[in-house]
């Protein structure tokens, strides 16, 4: 083309310099704005426009790179490439969509949590135990981040012996999801899979901490084979990751307080275990002499009683030999008579003081 | 994993205690038999301090890079 001439072009042409010139001007950008007219088609292709008080552009995406619900009237941020469309018509093929603005954020992560708390995501049923004292734990965090130190300093001074795999990653933006999400994966295909999952992150502003509530990453969350803890932000932050986490805490260091007992615990429980074991046995001795005193008492007591039934029979039986001594007859005046009966004989009468020799002179019968 | 030279975990360890202490309060308790199974309990008890005392915890920051899918 000379200098000064005015260009002519094809109607395609125009339209495919157009994109050119836009792509230079505008390899990607970020639009903040309202959604307004927001449609699914065929349940693949989303439509919306997004306005504020002088404007409104039409917008494209794919649901895929939905990751947040959306809809009428939420202030948004797209992440999009300006285009012109075969016939004419301007728009933003949309990559990525979040909240923007605390009540957008609130909006989208209530209609999310809704979602998934229909489908039972956050059931309490789900929930798996945690090991009681893991040998092998994988980390998903930032190693730059402030909640990830204190993480490490409390879980050293709590217990030892432990090996940690931290995968780094960005835990704020929007890479982290996907971040966080191929952690998991990655930690869930390892031949030697860590017996707990832990993603932890420091306290934020809810823009910071948005990317907890990123649809996938919680649906990676709550199918990961092993089991998780998720302890993001402060006490008061609750994400969708805390809700469909195995064990929520409340901050990274309340993470290392769940994850690992502290030894200052168990030792204190060796020290109980003793007392137990001691107790036990001076139990058993103790009862033990007392059985042994109660059969002393039980063998002296039957000592005594057949003492006492002896001696009783041994009475009795005295009492019984005094009654029949003729001695006692002759002294209440009566006298044994010996000798042949007869007229003429001698015989012999024992009184109780005396003997009596006499002679018989008759005998009568009565 | 960090069970080095086979070496039965500080959970094992703990809970062969409790079956030891178990003993002591269980129906099988003999006086006799009291005193070996102390011994062997308390010697126990000690190496569960000891490794408690000296266990590190060992931090492998991978070296996987997750911000690309693969």
């Amino acid at each position: 083309m000379e200098k000064g001439e005015t260009p002519k072009l094809s109607v395609s042409e125009f339209v495919a310099s157009l994109n050119q010139t836009l792509e230079y001007a505008y390899p990607i950008i970020e639009i903040e704005g309202e959604v307004a007219s927001f449609k699914v088609n065929q349940q693949k292709f989303i439509f919306f426009d997004l306005k504020d008080e002088g404007a409104s552009v039409g917008c494209f995406m794919t649901v895929w790179q939905l990751r947040v619900p959306v809809e009428d009237g939420m202030k948004v941020i797209v992440r999009a490439t300006p285009k012109i469309t075969p016939w004419g018509k301007f728009s933003l093929t949309v990559q990525s969509i979040r909240p923007s603005g605390e009540g957008s954020l609130k909006k989208s992560f209530e209609l999310l949590k809704a979602k998934l708390e229909k489908e039972g995501l956050f059931d309490e049923a789900r929930k798996r135990r945690l090991p009681t004292i893991p040998s092998h734990i994988g980390v998903i965090s930032s190693t730059q981040a402030a909640g990830y130190a204190d993480f490490i300093k409390i879980l050293d001074n709590r217990f030892g012996g432990v090996h940690v795999d931290v995968a780094h990653v960005q835990v704020q933006g929007e890479s982290a999801p996907d971040q966080m999400i191929r952690a998991i994966e990655h930690f869930n295909t390892m031949t030697d899979m860590p017996e707990v999952l832990v993603i932890i992150r420091g306290g934020g502003s809810a823009d910071d901490l948005a990317a907890f509530n990123d649809e996938r990453l919680v649906r990676a969350i709550a199918a990961s084979r092993i089991p998780t803890l998720v302890g993001v932000g402060h006490e008061v932050d609750v994400t969708l990751a805390d809700l469909a986490a195995d064990v929520r805490a409340a901050t990274p260091s309340n993470a290392a307080q769940i994850v690992v007992p502290d030894r200052q615990e168990l030792l204190q429980r060796l020290v109980h275990q003793r007392i137990r074991v001691l107790s036990s046995v001076e139990n058993v001795v103790e009862h033990t002499g007392r059985d042994v005193q109660d059969l002393r008492v039980r063998m002296v007591r039957s000592w005594d009683e057949r003492v006492h039934t002896t001696t009783q029979r041994l009475s009795y039986a005295a009492d019984k030999l005094v009654a029949y001594d003729p001695r006692r007859v002759l002294a209440r005046g009566y006298a044994i008579l010996t000798g042949n009966v007869k007229a003429g004989e001698t015989i012999t009468i024992e009184r109780y003081n005396d003997m009596i020799e006499a002679e018989v002179r008759n005998v009568t019968a009565k | 994993m960090s069970q080095q030279n086979n070496q039965p975990s500080i959970e094992a360890e703990l809970a062969e205690l409790d079956g030891m202490v178990a003993w002591f309060e269980g129906e099988s308790f003999t006086l006799e038999e009291a005193m070996q199974h102390y011994e062997k309990a308390e010697a126990l008890a000690k190496r569960i301090e000891t490794r408690l005392a000296e266990l590190k915890n060992e931090v492998t920051v991978l070296k996987k890079k997750f911000d690309q899918a693969e």
